[in-house]
């Protein structure tokens, strides 16, 4: 009989290491996406059913176009839901609230697009200006476009409640939906740019979020009514917020809450 | 090819229909499938219908009857738009028509699952004292009829959607992309449909003298009282 003390095998490690994902199909490799966005009907088309082609026009040179049609319909869009969303107050609200909803929603863009290219060039991304002012305009497409999907609903909600916070918290979850699907574009998009890293767009993406809520808190009323245009207090977002979600642990809603 | 029957005698047809036979249906510029589906949610949906609004009475019976396709067409209108965008950006690449009519059809089985539901419902109503002076809110009997009539209409739309998710897979090719439409179509249609309901109340019992829609058809809405309930519950 043997005493030997028998060291057991090692057990097997695996040096599991994720497989690196594979690189996303080039650009522009399929015939579609290749052929020119001639019209508005065209974009609305491309960006829902083709983003890779939108995606694709947007590099090429000269796509003043493009992006110049692409506005024109967020505009458009934005105005449209902003009717809707102004029929919960109707009055001043019918027009107060699409310029307000179409001009916030411009002027979020403009102040975040500086960030954008910047953290886009720094995570060693290829691409130029007009490329990613291109993204930026077809993010906000595809939102509004989403938004507009939304506004049967929206309109039936406005028709039935008399509360504003419930609303203001409504349409803040339509367009939570109709950003992300927005954002997702872009970050499909910013793959083929070849940037080192995703952390930068990541840390945009926070920042576009946060100053397009606060744009709601700057320019309200865009739900309920007020004597004036503009606020006349500065507030936080989530100040804001919470003081429209203190009437509803009461009984009876404060009358500033409602219709 | 799947040749779609011209005639309505072809109900056991599409009920039996596989998913690749309905999917070529789909993909077909045919506007009969729409029509059909439409057919069968006003036959299936009208006389599950006129069941529960009979308990309170036959007149209430026959708005009922005229609500509850209503609003099954109502809710498969206000997201058709909202369907037909999410489903291309979900991975599933078919047009606004095509959506539609996939919404159209899930809807047009939960109808004729309804429609067969008819006369068992119509045996229940039958058994349960009818409303009076005295019934509440609270009433057992009122209690009964809710949660019976809301467990049909929950089964069938179980089923309606189980044979959708076939047909979805289908057209996607792919299981994940299948089950993320479906998932955003039923999360819609569940959203705007219980509002819709909600405007076209009372379906079953509604505690005042009958009528089409109630008094205040557009105050308050579905998750406000859900809402309002817990509050009181919790708090």
């Amino acid at each position: 009989m043997s005493d030997t003390y028998r060291v057991p095998p090692p057990i097997p490690t695996l040096s599991v290491r994720p497989a690196p994902a594979p690189p996303p199909e080039p650009l522009g490799t399929r015939p579609e996406e290749r052929e020119l966005i001639t019209g508005p009907i065209a974009a609305v088309e491309a960006i829902l059913r083709q983003p890779r082609r939108v995606m694709y026009q947007v590099r090429q040179p000269g796509p003043g176009r493009l992006i110049l049609r692409m506005v024109c319909i967020v505009i458009f869009c934005s105005l449209v839901y902003g009717v809707v969303v102004g029929t919960f107050s109707n009055g001043v609200q019918l027009w107060a609230a699409p310029a307000k909803i179409a001009g916030g929603l411009l002027i979020t863009a403009l102040i975040c697009l500086p960030s954008l290219y910047i953290f886009t060039c720094l995570s060693g991304s290829q691409a130029r200006l007009a490329e990613i002012c291109g993204l930026l305009a077809g993010m906000l497409l595809l939102s509004t476009l989403l938004l507009i999907g939304f506004a049967p609903v929206a309109w039936l909600f406005s028709q039935s409640t008399e509360s504003v916070t419930w609303m203001g918290a409504l349409h803040l979850l339509f367009w939570f939906i109709a950003t992300a699907f927005g954002l997702r574009f872009f970050a499909n998009a910013y793959a083929h740019s070849q940037a080192r890293s995703q952390v930068g767009l990541n840390t945009w993406m926070c920042i576009f979020v946060l100053v397009a809520v606060q744009m709601t808190t700057a320019l309200r009323p865009i739900v309920g009514t007020a004597k004036t245009f503009l606020p006349q207090e500065k507030k936080f977002f989530l100040a804001h917020w919470g003081d429209c979600l203190k009437p509803l642990t009461q009984d009876s809603p404060t009358p500033a809450l409602t219709r | 090819m799947h040749p779609f029957p011209a005639h309505l005698k072809s109900v056991d047809y599409f009920l039996r229909a596989e998913p690749e036979g309905l999917g070529a249906w789909l993909v077909r510029r045919d506007s009969r499938l729409i029509w059909f589906c439409i057919l069968a949610v006003v036959v299936g949906a009208a006389p599950y219908g006129a069941v529960m609004g009979c308990w309170w009475s036959p007149l209430q019976g026959l708005y009922v009857a005229i609500k509850l396709p209503l609003l099954v067409l109502l809710t498969s209108l206000g997201n058709g738009l909202l369907n037909g965008m999410l489903a291309p950006l979900l991975g599933l690449n078919i047009t606004f028509r095509q959506s539609l009519t996939a919404v159209l059809v899930s809807f047009a089985y939960a109808a004729l699952v309804l429609g067969a539901f008819s006369p068992v419902g119509l045996f229940i109503v039958w058994n349960t004292p009818p409303p009076s002076l005295a019934t509440e809110p609270s009433s057992p009997a009122y209690a009964l009829m809710q949660l019976t009539l809301v467990v049909f209409i929950a089964f069938a739309g179980v089923v309606g959607n189980l044979r959708l998710l076939p047909l979805l897979r289908q057209l996607a090719g792919k299981r994940s992309v299948a089950r993320k439409v479906l998932f955003a179509w039923l999360a819609g249609n569940l959203f705007l449909g219980s509002q819709i309901c909600w405007v076209l109340r009372p379906f079953i019992w509604g505690g005042h003298p009958v009528s089409f829609i109630g008094s205040h058809p557009f105050q308050g809405n579905f998750y406000e009282t859900v809402f309002s309930a817990l509050r009181r519950v919790l708090f």
